[in-house]
């Protein structure tokens, strides 16, 4: 089947001609992030990189992502110098729009390079599915919405993550793949909610026999070993040898974060403080105690801080308990059966629990999910069913990070195109199931998202027209609770099918 | 649940692979066969719907749709003519301040209200526009268009509001104008749906009308929209429908007359050919007429309303009525205090401000004839009367040609061919052209490509020769207001979609015949010629005594090729209409059948 058309690089094209028109977009303080970071990584030594602050966006990435940064800014220095110095707060003339918003469609190439690996890599039979599924994420409107017009490097972040799972599809390569985690860890220590399902499929599948567990390939073991402490040891070395890797580790792991984002991330706890809300107007009914000064914090619904004021407070020990929890149990299976497309769910399913039950989430998180999600989800109808509403859930999310008028038919069309597109596309694509379907999933999630359409007129539209600009919180709080009844729905009926296949 | 899935089955992609390698053109010939077509897609665009070829037209609609709409919007985030340049701005204050003025003020002012300042110059049917987009907008924000103090606002609300605008008004009459329009041509061809699509996206892809009205602000698209519209009822033999369009067209922008002397011609023609048909003849200029005569209601009841209620036009003035802006030396005839005086004064102020007559030849550099002239001999030194009637005359002489074949063969799939040669000749020999007016010619020429062969090489050789050399000539306009990038990426992206140059040559490996070989050397010298205009524009400063010289080269090079462009559009009319006897005689009895 050598005609799949359009082909990636055709979509390529189109779409950086589309990204391209976004340059003048909204673009939000990730832009000046990015910006401060330029300025800071050229115009500072190394050894200073991790302490300047001057800007309140301080340099919070791992170390080569401050590399890639560097690497960037020898470039920027030829287009305009000025957006290099590092007082130069919010500085934004047009060559300098223009040249980092080059930079993210540039360096999305990388994703574009995995994409075609993966369709080349596919199996002949799933050759159509797997171009359909890779075009998907190219086109995704997640990426869109966060890259091209929010501002950040997912692209070429997540085009490292597909390019390492995709190189773990052959026994030739998982040792490259290997290394590749560790390389994409040091650009971005998100990607160490993934880390789990890594560490158990490259532990069972390359460093232990495939016929028993007790014979250990020493040489692989040590060969990883060896690769993967050289990668940390290229980022992390410097700082170690100045000793400056507790203040590294502080900008990293800013513990004082609460437990929910600004805006709600459609999780858990989402769903908890949904509940939370309900409760306090029901509390008093039922002889709950209701905590007044949570009643005020809550409702403004944009503090860092939440707390409850009914349900019982979380603990940042409480979720790391609970993600780590929901990890390990689909890791399970992945020990036992480590072939790709389980490892490939294992990863989902760590994405999931570190979305679903992590501290401070991000709403942008849910790539980690829907990212790796889509290498499967046309495995057959199942996965699609599963998929389905995950796709409309994690896309509506992000919705609130674009909240200008110019740019709201854009989100809004582009990812209903997408929707429909690739929803239609993939029903045509996906083959029927061996085994038969669970639960009234099929009707349930027709429902789901036929419930998108109403939501997203009422807080766009409706809301507005009703209240003014009165009850802000009113319409996130619909759409992250929306959202998280999906993705919560989606990893639950996944989980299903993960153990069942 | 356990039971059979109530899905359907995976549909089975139906190939008859016939070893041939375009999808247009396979297509397009052979009309039985539909659908299923060659084994390759030809050029992008084409490998972007070649997923869709077994799939409903209606699925595909609303994607393409959402696709062309978000590359027009994504392309209006970029600045607006006039963007931050006081104190006239440009284009888009133009038609803020008409709604402006038509929402703040009696209907009887609208064409006498402070004409240094943006008067309002387009037929009535803008000024309706105008009223009721300024009407919507103000109840959002009144402040936008407040009388006086609204001038020049920069509000980048009023910016997504006006840009909305543009869209809404091209969605509700361009977008399904040229979607009905492609859906009969292409039936009247014998072109498949799936073609048909293609030759869809490709018509709604043109970059001029995007960068136009998208980018640098203003709404063609409405006028350029009613004239498919005309042209459609007339592929459906609903004539009088089309004389109700075109008169809209005409009253919404008087461009639109580019059009009239082909559309006449044509509607002249099948009154009289193959017989005479008098109850056509007369319920086509009944229709005219009245459509005619409501266009103008409005503004002619509300002056006589006005008048009534003693608000008169011209408040401005005391003492002696002032003449009529037009005809002046019969002014005198006309008695002012009569009850119809108001109507005469409002008719002749729309007459007067519609059809400038009193300015120049031309305003600002358009590559059109006079423009190109003017570089060798300078048109200055000769009296204006003798220019415009020397314009006059090359412009008859320039559209007689196209209106005498299709008065003569009033055939319906050519109708396009001759709007084209007609706009053609009107651009290239008019007076007072502007550089946006290469949108007429351009329309009626890109929607052949929904015609049979629509989509073969050499039409979409010669339509994308024709876009292209159209959106060079409007770069200095464009550039003036810093849209190089949407004009790189607009008109880069279509030409590659449709497998053009500078991405790809592929359209001119063709035969070996002399026409296409002297396509090929046309071509390939006009886009080299562009290529290193462009470099040189960039790179090279013009000499001191020469400030000018790029936009004059641009204005050379342009007049000949749009030059070139009429040739070709008026040989294919002659070709396509056989009036010459030039086609085999095999297609002249299909062609009689057809009428």
């Amino acid at each position: 089947m050598a005609d799949l058309y359009p082909s990636i690089a055709q979509c390529a094209i189109v779409a950086g001609a589309f990204k391209v028109l976004l340059f003048p977009a909204y673009r939000s303080t990730d832009f000046e992030v990015h910006r401060n970071w330029l300025a800071i990584t050229n115009s500072l030594p190394l050894r200073e990189w991790y302490y300047e602050k001057t800007s309140e966006w301080t340099l919070d990435y791992p170390p080569f992502f401050a590399y890639f940064e560097w690497g960037m800014s020898q470039l920027a220095k030829l287009v305009d110098p000025a957006m290099l110095r590092v007082y130069n707060l919010e500085y934004d003339s047009w060559q300098s729009i223009y040249f980092q918003r080059a930079t993210v469609i540039a360096t999305e190439l990388v994703l574009v390079y995995a994409l075609h690996l993966f369709v080349k890599s596919a199996p002949s039979a799933l050759k159509g599915p797997s171009h359909a599924a890779a075009l998907s994420v190219l086109l995704s409107p997640g990426l869109l919405i966060i890259d091209h017009i929010h501002f950040q490097y997912n692209g070429f972040m997540y085009g490292l993550l597909m390019l390492s799972m995709i190189l773990a599809r052959q026994k030739s390569t998982i040792f490259l793949s290997g290394i590749l985690f560790a390389v994409l860890l040091c650009f971005k220590h998100i990607y160490l909610y993934l880390a789990p399902a890594y560490f158990v499929f490259l532990l069972r599948a390359y460093c232990l026999g495939s016929k028993s567990i007790f014979d250990i390939k020493f040489e692989n073991a040590l060969g990883l070993g060896t690769g993967v402490i050289t990668v940390f040891a290229a980022a992390f070395g410097p700082f170690a040898f100045w000793k400056q890797v507790p203040q590294l580790l502080s900008r990293l792991f800013p513990f004082s974060r609460g437990l929910c984002h600004a805006y709600w991330a459609p999780n858990v706890w989402a769903l908890y403080s949904f509940t939370d809300r309900i409760l306090i107007h029901v509390a008093p009914r039922l002889g709950l105690v209701v905590n007044k000064d949570a009643v005020n914090s809550v409702t403004r619904g944009l503090v860092g801080d939440t707390s409850f004021a009914v349900l019982p407070e979380i603990t940042a020990r409480l979720t790391f308990v609970l993600t780590l929890f929901f990890q390990v149990v689909p890791l399970i299976k992945l020990f036992l059966d480590p072939t790709w497309d389980t490892f490939i769910g294992a990863v989902t399913l760590c994405g999931y629990a570190s979305f679903l039950f992590g501290w401070h989430v991000h709403e942008k998180a849910i790539l980690l999910v829907i990212i790796p999600f889509s290498l499967i989800a046309l495995k057959d109808r199942r996965y699609l069913g599963v998929f389905r509403p995950l796709a409309v859930a994690g896309h509506v999310s992000l919705f609130p990070l674009l909240f200008t008028a110019a740019e709201f038919p854009i989100k809004v069309i582009y990812t209903i195109f997408w929707l429909v597109l690739f929803l239609l596309a993939f029903d045509r694509l996906a083959p029927a199931s061996k085994r038969s379907r669970i639960f009234l999933l099929d009707r349930f999630s027709f429902l789901y998202i036929a419930v998108s359409i109403p939501l997203i007129l009422y807080t766009s539209l409706l809301h507005g027209m009703i209240f003014g600009k009165k009850l802000e919180f009113l319409p996130l709080m619909f759409t992250s609770s929306y959202s998280a009844v999906g993705v919560v729905g989606s990893w639950l009926s996944f989980l299903v099918v993960y153990f069942t296949s | 649940m356990v039971g059979p899935s109530p899905h359907k089955a995976r549909r089975k992609v139906k190939r008859t692979g016939n070893g041939s390698e375009t999808a247009g053109e396979v297509a397009s010939s052979a009309p039985g066969t539909a659908r299923a077509t060659g084994n390759r897609p030809a050029y992008p665009l084409a490998a972007f719907l070649w997923p869709a070829r077994n799939v409903s037209q209606w699925e595909i609609l609303p994607l393409i749709l959402m696709t062309v709409g978000l590359f027009r919007w994504a392309a209006g985030l970029w600045g607006y003519s006039g963007f931050q340049n006081p104190p006239m701005h440009g284009d888009y204050e133009a038609q803020r301040h008409w709604m402006e003025l038509t929402t703040q003020l009696p209907i009887s002012q609208w064409y006498f209200h402070d004409l240094e300042y943006w008067g309002l110059d387009y037929p009535p049917l803008t000024a309706y526009h105008s009223w009721l987009l300024g009407k919507i907008g103000g109840i959002i924000n009144p402040a936008w268009f407040t009388l006086f103090t609204s001038r020049g606002l920069e509000d980048p609300s009023l910016k997504v509001f006006m840009r909305a605008t543009v869209i809404v008004s091209e969605y509700l009459i361009y977008i399904p104008a040229a979607v009905i329009f492609v859906r009969r041509l292409s039936k009247l061809q014998g072109v498949n749906t799936w073609t048909a699509s293609v030759a869809l996206v490709a018509i709604l892809m043109q970059p001029g009308t995007i960068l136009i009205d998208h980018v640098h602000f203003q709404y063609n698209t409405v006028m350029l929209g009613l004239v498919l519209a005309t042209m459609s009822s007339v592929l459906a033999g609903r004539f009088m429908w089309s004389c109700v369009f075109f008169v809209l067209a005409l009253g919404f922008k008087q461009m639109a007359l580019y059009y009239a002397p082909a559309i006449f011609a044509y509607l002249l023609g099948v009154c009289i050919f193959p017989r005479v048909n008098i109850t056509r003849f007369l319920g086509i200029a009944f229709f005219t007429a009245v459509s005619f005569a409501i266009l103008f209601l409005p503004i002619l009841l509300g002056a006589l309303y006005d008048a009534h209620r003693g608000v008169y036009a011209r408040r401005d003035l005391f003492g002696p009525f002032a003449p009529l802006p037009i005809s002046n030396q019969y002014s005198y005839l006309v008695n002012h205090k009569a009850w119809y005086y108001p109507l005469i004064q409002d008719i002749a102020q729309v007459i007067h401000r519609v059809f400038p007559f009193a300015r120049g030849l031309f305003e600002d550099k358009v590559a059109n004839f006079w423009c190109a002239l003017n570089v060798v001999v300078k048109l200055r030194k000769y009296p204006s009367e003798l220019l415009q009637q020397a314009s006059l005359l090359l412009t008859l002489a320039a559209i007689s040609p196209p209106c005498l074949v299709i008065f003569l063969k009033p055939r319906k799939k050519i109708l396009p061919l001759a709007l084209s040669t007609t706009a053609w000749a009107f651009f290239l020999f008019s007076f007072q052209v502007h550089e946006k007016s290469v949108l007429l010619p351009l329309m009626p020429m890109t929607v052949l490509m929904a015609g049979k062969h629509g989509l073969s090489k050499s039409t979409r050789a010669w339509v994308g020769f024709a876009n292209l050399i159209g959106v060079w000539t409007m770069f200095p306009l464009l550039e003036r207001v810093d849209l190089r990038i949407p004009y790189w990426t607009l008109s880069l992206l279509w030409a590659y979609l449709l497998g053009l140059p500078p991405t790809s040559f592929s359209v001119y490996k063709q035969d070996g015949s002399w026409a296409s070989l002297a396509t090929t050397a046309i071509h390939t010298s006009f886009y080299l010629l562009m290529g290193a205009w462009h470099l040189a524009e960039a790179f090279l400063a013009p000499p001191r005594t020469k400030p000018d010289l790029w936009v004059v080269i641009n204005v050379g090079v342009g007049a000949v090729g749009f030059g070139i462009c009429y040739l070709w559009c008026l040989w294919s009319l002659i070709v396509e209409s056989g009036v010459a006897d030039l086609s085999p005689k095999s297609e002249k009895s299909r062609f009689k059948k057809s009428q």
